[in-house]
């Protein structure tokens, strides 16, 4: 019982340094995939979703797009070994982005978008891994 | 607060690695984020709401015509207070009038708010934190390099939020989002309604953030809720909201004036230029 108190108290130090240190390499893939588009003139944003969660599982962000601008969604995760996918919906479901020749890598993948309207849309991803139950996640965006 | 269903482990690690994932949950951005099952989608929503800047409204008016961005700058003429609620809703504002003051390429207006930025963030106990970004504005400033401004002040209300959120201020973090959205809509109607146009005003198109305000707003606690500023604020927020689920087809012109109209009123009462 000792030992396992240690353990845990060992555990308890050092382990959540490093799961953060994963969180942080999502968005840091997620940033490594914005960097050709950079080059081409968008504007990164600071704020960003990220998380954990089960591989494989489908998540939807909503998110407000403004008809004139084009965007730029950029996927990240801090696990090796998986398969990204990504896509944007408008409100009736219809896909309106395009999967770019650029920042797509093993730990990320990006879209593009021209909204055909303002107003509010639905980026649907997973990240589906080949050897882990749950995976980091990161998802970021620009715009120009 | 974090929901921990979406994965679970076993044993011993599972413990560890809940209070791991806890621990780096910080709220909108940082660690596992809320989520609920949605209707006709096979998989988990996304509670958070990234509120975009106004930078990415103000580009597109840029494309559409040449507004005057220098005739849209309010000041920061704030009210002396000690107030934590005015205060984060004075500095959402301030950051957005930031965001203007970088359109309009005014250095001094930079300047000014760069300082003022430092000075709220001292009264609310967060300049520590914001400190660096300040520096990082007035130094962008001196060198009238615009992009580094606009990126810092999209820094500043991130670590502002996240670390009213650490603080467990989740609320006036919320404050924070709604006052710079505030001021944001407001030059764009002010924008809008001097040159009128259907694509200008579609801009103006925005219920899912309406909707996540005011919601954020009846989840805030009672004193806050009640505070006469916020409660302002949601009344003006349910007009706003009123007049978009009626304009969508198109907003008028007295549409956007009317948003415009209450976006500016709700300023004033916040920088304490009205009676409340």
């Amino acid at each position: 019982m000792k030992h396992l108190t240690l353990l845990l108290a060992i555990a308890l130090t050092f382990l959540p340094g490093s799961l953060h240190a994963s969180v942080d390499d999502a968005h840091s893939f997620a940033m490594e995939a914005a960097t050709p588009f950079v080059s081409e003139g968008f504007i990164v944003r600071e704020d960003y979703w990220n998380g954990e969660v089960k591989s494989g599982q489908k998540l939807m962000v909503k998110h407000q797009l403004f008809k004139g601008n084009e965007y730029a969604f950029w996927l990240g995760t801090a696990n090796e070994d998986c398969k990204l996918e990504i896509e944007v919906l408008d409100e009736k479901g219809n896909k309106i982005h395009i999967t770019p020749k650029i920042g797509i890598g093993p730990t990320f993948t990006s879209v593009r978008v021209n909204p055909p309207k303002t107003g509010t849309y639905s980026v649907v991803f997973s990240v589906t891994s080949k050897t882990e139950k749950g995976v980091f996640w990161a998802l970021a965006y620009g715009y120009r | 607060m974090p929901s921990l269903s979406l994965l679970r482990l076993p044993g011993l690690l599972s413990l560890v690695s809940l209070f791991a994932v806890s621990l780096h949950g910080q709220g909108t951005t940082e660690g596992v984020v809320e989520v609920t099952s949605a209707k006709n989608f096979p998989g988990y929503v996304v509670d958070d709401v990234v509120v975009p800047v106004p930078s990415e409204i103000f580009s597109v008016l840029d494309k559409l015509g040449e507004p005057n961005w220098r005739q849209e700058l309010r000041g920061v003429d704030t009210a002396d207070t000690t107030d934590r609620t005015r205060l984060s809703l004075i500095f959402g504002s301030v950051v957005a009038e930031g965001f203007v003051a970088v359109q309009a390429q005014d250095k001094k207006a930079v300047e000014d708010i760069g300082r003022e930025v430092i000075d709220l963030s001292k009264s609310l106990g967060i300049h520590k934190s914001v400190l660096p970004h300040a520096q990082s504005i007035l130094d962008a400033a001196d060198r009238s390099d615009w992009p580094a401004i606009r990126k810092e002040f999209d820094l500043t209300q991130k670590t502002v939020r996240d670390t009213m959120e650490k603080m467990k201020d989740n609320d006036l973090a919320q404050c924070v989002s709604v006052g710079g959205w505030l001021r944001g809509t407001a030059a764009v109607t002010s924008v809008v309604t001097k040159n009128f146009s259907a694509d200008r005003a579609e801009l103006l198109q925005q219920p899912m953030l309406v909707n996540h305000f005011v919601g954020s707003i009846e989840k805030m606690s009672g004193s806050i809720r009640k505070h006469e500023l916020v409660k302002a604020v949601a009344e003006g927020l349910k007009s706003i909201q009123a007049i978009m689920e009626k304009s969508g087809e198109g907003f008028t012109s007295e549409g956007v004036g009317s948003i415009g109209k209450t976006c500016k009123g709700l300023l004033d009462q916040i920088d304490g230029k009205t009676n409340e």
